[in-house]
């Protein structure tokens, strides 16, 4: 891991130096213990705070997105030109790097207005898992050595299996190494399990339609629409979301819980080929809503039907924009 | 397009728990009058064996 710091650190000053990139976004350590937190840094000195490590949980390609779509509107004040290109570097591991196929394929930015710093992914911890692995103490003190992790709270010190720690999406993740890079730090991760990736799914799949409309509300009931997880998601990107629409309003704002449900079904119905399992709209969310069963059933369905995992090839065009002739058509009503 | 949206429409809605047979798609044409008349008695007895909706309905 150190190396892998000192590799990535020797990178980006030197991208930075030699002007490849204007700013760069990676992740620097947290200010609580066991975490990490995105990082932008534009001057070649700071390079030194980056790491990269088992507790950086966002997916940065939404500030990658973020960053071109603010300056591409700021340069519409300037006189034609004047106008500079802004060029984002990125520190991206295997689902970073899906949404940035995802951003090229949708036309969102062009390929030379990023340059991908390419990591191997080993998965992150999930916070929420950790906090419940040590009862819900606040986490005093941490340090990972070797495959544990250490962890101190009020009741005293804890070991715990980094492998247990993980969150779910990385466990069963399929693309844990970049789609596409311009450097690479360090060697290929070994693969995660994704032959397991729909045992949940399908167990799902399976339960009576009561039991898993009680689910569903359930879960939703628990939302409160603070809309973190659109925040956080890259695929989020829409300049008005249809939440905050008011003519027409698609979604009542009120408290009535069809509102909440309503809400929830059109996010996730929007990631059709979209989502690319990050995880980063489980991990912000604040009453931990079980938004991934819903997502990877999105997910599965797409690749039975259309034999696409969301942003895996730049060649594979996103499913909803293109049709087969021999697509499935069972669910037509013909009587 | 419009195809593949209603086919993973329908599979989600059905995971989440709404009865299946409450979402129908099909195919018509304008000039297809018995089609229609068809389809819409099909769609009415479908929905009349189901009751009335509980779900993903607002009190007003
Ligand atoms: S919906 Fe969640 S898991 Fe999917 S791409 Fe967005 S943030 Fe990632
Ligand atoms: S982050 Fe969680 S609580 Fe907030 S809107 Fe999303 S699902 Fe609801």
């Amino acid at each position: 891991m150190e190396n892998i710091d000192k590799k990535l650190r020797e990178e980006a000053k030197r991208l930075l130096e030699e002007k490849k990139v204007d700013v760069l976004i990676g992740y620097e350590t947290g200010t609580l213990p066991l975490t990490a937190t995105p990082c932008f840094i534009t001057n070649p000195e700071d390079a030194e705070k980056l790491v990269w490590n088992a507790f950086c949980t966002q997916n940065l390609a939404k500030f990658v997105h973020d960053l071109i779509s603010q300056h591409r509107e700021s340069q519409k004040r300037v006189k034609p030109e004047d106008r500079k290109k802004k060029v984002v570097g990125v520190v991206a591991r295997g689902c970073t790097t899906r949404s940035i196929v995802l951003h090229l394929q949708e036309r969102q930015y062009a390929r030379d207005e990023i340059v991908i710093i390419g990591v191997p992914c080993t998965g992150y911890v999930d916070r929420k898992r950790l906090s419940a692995l040590v009862g819900g103490e606040d986490i005093r003190e941490g340090a990972r050595e070797g495959d544990q992790l250490v962890v101190k709270t009020a009741v005293g010190e804890k070991r715990i299996p980094l492998k247990d720690a993980l969150a779910a999406n990385c466990l069963t993740c399929r693309f844990n190494n970049p789609i596409m890079s311009d450097v690479m730090i360090g060697e290929q991760a070994p693969p995660m399990s994704p032959d397991q990736e729909y045992v949940e799914i399908e167990a799902f799949e399976n339960l009576p339609t009561e039991e898993r409309w009680a689910y569903f509300t359930k879960e939703m009931n628990k939302c409160i629409r603070c809309y973190a997880c659109r925040q956080a998601c890259p695929s989020c990107y829409c300049k008005t979301c249809f939440v905050e629409q008011s003519q027409p309003q698609w979604v009542g704002l009120g408290e009535d819980a069809t509102d909440t449900q309503v809400f929830q079904l059109m996010r996730l119905f929007h990631m059709v080929g979209r989502c690319v399992d990050c995880g980063s709209c489980v991990s912000v969310c604040p009453m931990g809503v079980d938004l991934r069963k819903f997502l990877k059933k999105i997910d599965k369905d797409c690749f039975e039907l259309f034999e696409n995992r969301a942003g895996s090839s730049m060649e594979d065009a996103p499913p909803l924009s293109r049709a087969k002739e021999h697509d499935k058509e069972d669910f037509v009503f013909n009587p | 397009m419009a195809r593949r949206k209603f086919a993973t429409l329908k599979r989600f809605l059905d995971y989440i728990g709404l009865e299946g047979d409450r979402t129908i798609f099909t195919w018509i044409s304008a000039s297809e009058g018995e089609r229609f008349a068809n389809v819409i008695k099909g769609v009415t007895a479908k929905v009349r064996a189901l009751g009335p909706a509980t779900k993903l309905v607002k009190k007003l």
